[in-house]
């Protein structure tokens, strides 16, 4: 009887109602109605900008919500809720001025918002705490030893409308890394109204972006409807956004094809037959997979046989057929296509391709490392846990070392991602394989991750060459020069071989082509809906 | 009889606390931490969090901490999604899960009922060999299998339910029906050899040779008897759609408990998992306990005592 | 009953003779329960196909691989995702075309056939699928026998020696018995490393009571057996009791357990491998098999047919195996 009730009562969907209006909907979408239906992979895990830290709560937050700068549709930064910005003399104070803009509660938006989320970041402990060092705000990296208290973090509301922050050290990125979530502003009287419901709900967070969060059905569905009160809302065109979660790509698949939703990305198995499609295309992201060596391990500690492995392998045949995903061999460690130099260079165009060399070579190399270490083979293991079809791409390795070196033989470990993790910080493995998604667009967000002792290193990469490049990178403010010396920190980490990029992700998507201007970042948010519009057939 | 709740109830709390300890220092040998994309967190950071989340505490001070709520009916907090209760998660995820379970089990029982009595009757036809055919197909094949067929030519081939999502009452049906094809199975065979000892018993020999029409004779001495017996299976067919919700959930986006652990499970959210172990090992217990009175009341041959029978 | 009413007299009964020293004999020998078995095991014709199918599998899982001079972990590029093909079963679909029609053998200039196609590694999924076979009956064996192990012994020692022993064995079975093993599982794999070990431990931890359940059943339902008071009042030895009339009863159903607890565990490994808790590759079982089939079940179904069929026939050949089992062993079904 328990049961009945339960079923009664307890369903998550509405009335037929609903259902009935949301098939119309998708009628409307096929004829042209400003209706946009999507998918993600998971729920929204926190709608708490001081607490997000997955691509999915970006998206959502980026979309709904807007900070000083935003990223535009070139994925530059532009100014946002700030309609200017003075910067001081010697580079180190930031003059904000905010716009005429209201919350969806219609409190203004002011420098106090600004200065309230930021503080209350370093308050609720938020997984990005250290964007505000990477941002150089002054006294960041004391509050986070704790020798300073969060006051005095460098934001300071000068008026309701003016804000100046105070940084350490000039930064020339400050206008990207302000895109980043993080730095979003929170209404002080409306959070602290909440108390510990805050953001659990839609109706629990207000709004200052292009979208409004109208429905969060957790694990369900959300949908975004436009934000009449948004500063610039004569740009924005799409009435509403629906977006479903649905786990399983093949699940995806058959939504697409029954009409239901707009865009998806595809499995490498349904790729041959839908890359003539008008609907395909293929589309390179900016994650990075690669090798962790353990350079306290006695083989892999050694710098010819990481390169001989690096070399030992076909990755064009791997992106191909394996992975067959719009994927792209990588052959350093800044991926295509994401950043460029002060002249508009592409950086991989720049530097080229490192330690792309022929299995002879690989063979040579591994000869060398063998006789400088003393040993006639080696046994490595090569620990993956099952993401993205990694478990593929160890597969192919293992088959691929041991088949052009046969002095190598290979142990797949499968493990669980949290587990991975743990093994990666623990240095407690020999070769791993790892990805690395950018948080902002500049080289440096994978340049910075191999100095001696650094919380992404993990894996006792040291070189002082390195770290002090990278030191005097941290501190150059000229664009062109600095471009150059992140260019020779990437040579000088392949002249080590220190790690073996695998490939670049890339995503085959299948997006209905009457949607136009639906912009996707290589990083923080998925998504910006705000350009986007539905043209008729 | 008012002893023996008193008893059977008390060892159920019993377990289910044993349960509870079991599975929480069986959670402390996890790797990992159980904050999502650790990736980009710095040891100090780490540190921090776990402070915050009081993780750094002494393992049997957490435990302590842990039952002392749980015994106030509070589940914790999640940690792949910030702040959200644990209730307020499981109360979400259970409705959607017992509706599809429930539908099974009854589309499920009725069906299977169906095809054993078919079977039974026709024993050694082909209408048998046909049952039993279908029934042990069901039992064999893994339902994700029958769920993705079913999803491709229904959903999307035939256009006739949704092929996924969870927007209505029509997209309960085919989640429940892939649910139900283990249930249809069980029961199917369960009834079959059920109804085939009956057919050997002395009093339906006895009804037949009274000169009851043969209908009489099937329905209220065969089936009755037989169906009696269906009430033990209960306790297995539950754990059996429990398992189905796992990957059933999945394949057509329900959004339900069994997708909820298996997730949970993978990214180490150590207070979801808890309160979903609870959930299932109270609903499981709950059925063994219904099944035992149920039983005691259908077949006065069982007399409940201290003790129940296997 | 319908005889006419006979009046019955006491010169109907003779007495039968004695033959001293055969009354304290009982007749038959197990051999003749195991010979009697067999013999309506062989009537069953489904039990039986059941056997036979297994008995084939069994050996193709074992000699299957070598069938072919292709390894199952040998990978080549430019012979991946090749349809089925097989010489003379062309009329069956095995004609090496894919889902659009077009022979992708002639299309790529391919003389060799895989008889069940190739994975996206260009491996021979003929030798993968005999090979998964083989772990997978592998995995199911071990722990059904490491079940049966300990479920015989926690079993009979808990009905053997009865009283507070029993009662406590109990309390611990009551309490095991309430955890969802699913749940157990999944945290033991997660905890050990995965792996066939992992896999066949987790299983075992929840799977043992089961079979402690019916064994202790069993033994103390028949402890209770009138035939056995008799037998001991007859003097019987104590260990003719166990061989003669213990064994044999409690055996078959321990067996007829056994029959279903192989597929189960077969069952059970396939769906933790399709929730991603499975072996370490390049090792496979039919549970990663049919996981990777069901990913691109759309356009290469015969990545997922093969090793479909292969789990749907073991399991019901161990199903049917397991009826007949139960209907020949199970002295009330005797007919």
């Amino acid at each position: 009887m328990a049961m009945v009730v339960l079923v009664l009562t307890g369903c998550n969907f509405d009335s037929a109602k609903e259902t009935d209006s949301n098939s119309n909907k998708n009628k409307e979408t096929s004829e042209g109605k400003q209706v946009l239906n999507m998918v993600e992979a998971s729920e929204i895990p926190t709608m708490d900008s001081a607490h997000a830290h997955d691509n999915v709560s970006f998206t959502v937050l980026s979309n709904v919500n807007e900070g000083l700068y935003r990223l535009g549709k070139e994925h530059k930064p532009e100014l946002a809720m700030a309609s200017d910005d003075q910067i001081s003399e010697d580079g180190l104070v930031h003059t904000f001025t905010l716009r005429d803009a209201n919350w969806s509660n219609g409190e203004p938006v002011t420098a106090a918002d600004f200065v309230y989320a930021w503080q209350r970041v370093f308050k609720e402990t938020g997984h990005y705490a250290s964007m505000f060092e990477t941002a150089s705000i002054l006294n960041a990296t004391e509050i986070l030893e704790g020798k300073k208290p969060v006051e005095e973090l460098g934001v300071k509301a000068l008026d309701e409308k003016t804000l100046e922050v105070t940084l350490a050290k000039p930064a020339p990125l400050l206008g990207q890394l302000l895109t980043f979530p993080t730095f979003l502003p929170q209404n002080q009287k409306f959070v602290e109204s909440q108390g510990k419901k805050y953001a659990l709900e839609a109706s629990n967070v207000i709004y200052n972006g292009p979208f409004m969060l109208s429905e969060w059905k957790h694990d369900t569905s959300w949908k975004y409807k436009k934000n009449p009160d948004y500063w610039d809302a004569d740009n924005v065109t799409l009435a509403e956004i629906n977006v479903f979660v649905v786990k399983e790509a093949a699940t995806q698949l058959n939504l697409y094809e029954t009409k239901e939703v707009d865009s998806i990305n595809l499995s490498s198995a349904s790729v041959d037959q839908y890359q003539d499609n008008k609907d395909f295309m293929s589309i390179a992201d900016s994650e990075i997979f690669f090798l962790r060596f353990n350079h306290n391990h006695k083989a892999l500690g050694n710098e010819n046989i990481r390169r001989a492995i690096d070399m030992s392998w076909d990755k064009k045949a791997h992106v191909e057929t394996i992975l067959n995903n719009g994927s792209l061999p990588l052959y350093g460690l800044v991926p295509k296509d994401f950043s460029s130099s002060p002249d508009g260079k592409g950086f991989r165009e720049l530097n080229g391709d490192f330690n792309h060399g022929t299995i002879k070579e690989a063979q040579k190399y591994l000869a060398k490392g063998l006789e400088e270490i003393g040993q006639d083979s080696v046994k490595v293991t090569l620990t993956v846990s099952a993401v993205e079809g990694n478990d593929k791409t160890a597969e192919y390795l293992k088959s691929q070392i041991e088949k052009n070196l046969p002095e190598l033989s290979v142990d797949i470990k499968l493990v669980p991602v949290e587990q991975r993790y743990e093994l990666e910080s623990a240095k407690e493995y020999d070769m791993v394989i790892s990805a690395w998604g950018p948080d902002y667009i500049d080289p440096m967000t994978y340049i910075g991750m191999w100095v001696t002792d650094g919380s992404a290193n993990r894996m006792d990469y040291s070189n002082t060459d390195y770290d002090a490049l990278v030191e005097k990178i941290n501190n150059e403010n000229d664009p062109a020069k600095r471009y150059q010396m992140m260019l020779d920190a990437e040579k000088m980490l392949f002249e080590d071989a220190a790690i073996a990029p695998l490939y670049q992700r890339g995503l085959a998507v299948l997006q209905r082509s009457n949607i136009k201007g639906l912009v996707r970042h290589p990083s923080g948010p998925d998504f910006s809906f705000k350009w986007t519009r539905i043209e008729g057939k | 009889m008012k002893g023996y709740f008193a008893k059977r109830l008390g060892y159920m709390l019993i377990t289910l606390f044993v349960i509870v300890s079991i599975t929480f220092f069986l959670m402390q040998l996890l790797p990992g931490t159980p904050f999502t994309d650790p990736e980009k967190l710095s040891e100090q950071q780490l540190e921090l969090m776990n402070e915050k989340y009081g993780l750094n505490q002494p393992v049997a001070i957490q435990y302590v901490n842990y039952v002392r709520s749980l015994v106030t009916g509070d589940l914790g907090i999640s940690y792949q999604y910030e702040g959200r209760s644990v209730n307020e998660i499981l109360s979400e995820r259970i409705g959607p899960s017992a509706l599809i379970g429930f539908q099974a089990l009854v589309f499920g029982a009725l069906a299977g009922l169906a095809l054993g009595i078919i079977s039974a009757l026709h024993h050694n036809s082909f209408l048998d060999y046909g049952s039993v055919t279908i029934a042990v197909l069901g039992m064999s094949i893994p339902s994700f299998v029958f769920a993705a067929l079913m999803q491709y030519f229904i959903g999307v081939k035939l256009g006739w339910l949704p092929a996924a999502l969870w927007q209505g009452y029509e997209y309960t049906i085919m989640p429940s029906l892939a649910l139900s094809v283990t249930v249809i199975a069980t029961v199917a065979r369960f009834i079959r050899t059920e109804m085939l000892e009956v057919l050997g018993q002395d009093y339906i020999l006895t009804a037949r040779a009274k000169g009851i029409s043969e209908k009489a004779v099937v329905f209220r001495h065969i089936v009755r008897n037989a169906i009696i017996p269906v009430v033990t299976m209960l306790g297995p067919l539950a754990v059996a759609i429990m398992t189905g919700t796992l990957v059933i959930e999945k394949i057509f986006s329900v959004p339900g408990l069994g997708e909820q652990f298996t997730k949970s499970v993978l990214v180490n959210d150590y207070s979801v998992i808890m309160g979903v172990t609870l959930m299932y090992s109270a609903l499981f217990i709950g059925v063994v306990f219904i099944v035992d009175i149920l039983y005691g009341v259908i077949d006065p041959r069982i007399s409940i005592k201290g003790e129940h029978k296997l | 009953m319908s005889l006419p009413k006979q009046e019955i007299t006491k010169d109907l009964f003779v007495h039968a003779p004695l033959e001293s020293g055969k009354s304290e004999e009982l007749p038959g020998t197990p051999v003749t329960f195991w010979s009697e078995a067999w013999r309506r095991l062989k009537k069953n014709r489904g039990a039986f196909l059941g056997l036979i199918t297994i008995i084939l599998f069994s050996v193709m899982a074992l000699i299957g691989p070598f069938l072919t001079e292709n390894s199952y972990m040998d990978q080549d590029l430019a012979l991946s995702n090749l349809p089925p093909k097989a010489a003379g079963l062309e009329w069956l679909g095995f004609d090496g075309s894919d889902v659009n029609g077009i022979d992708q053998y002639a299309a790529r200039g391919i003389n060799e056939s895989f008889w069940f196609g190739t994975d996206e590694f260009g491996r021979d999924l003929w030798t993968r699928v005999w090979k998964a076979t083989q772990i997978s009956l592998f995995i199911a064996i071990i722990a059904a026998l490491l079940d049966l192990i300990i479920g015989v012994v926690y079993g009979g020692i808990s009905a053997f020696y009865g009283g507070r022993v029993d009662n406590v064995m109990q309390r611990i079975i009551e309490v095991l018995i309430g955890i969802p093993n699913l749940i157990v599982i999944i945290l033991f794999i997660l905890i050990l490393e995965p792996g066939i070990t992992s896999i066949i431990l987790a299983m075992v931890i929840t799977g043992w009571v089961g079979m402690a359940r019916v064994v202790r059943g069993q033994i103390l339902q028949l402890k209770g057996q009138e035939y056995i008071l008799a037998a001991r009042t007859l003097g019987t030895s104590n260990s003719k009791l166990i061989w003669r009339h213990l064994v044999p009863n409690v055996m078959g159903s321990i067996i007829i357990t056994l029959m279903f607890t192989i597929p189960t565990a077969i069952f059970f490994e396939a769906f933790l491998s399709f929730i991603g808790l499975g072996l370490q590759p390049p090792l496979a079982s039919l549970g990663v098999l049919i996981e990777d089939g069901y990913k691109s079940m759309r356009f290469f179904s015969y990545k997922l047919i093969f090793p479909a069929i292969v789990i749907s026939v073991i399991m019901i050949s161990f199903n049917l195996l397991g009826d007949g089992l139960r209907d020949a062993l199970d002295p009330k079904m005797r007919k």
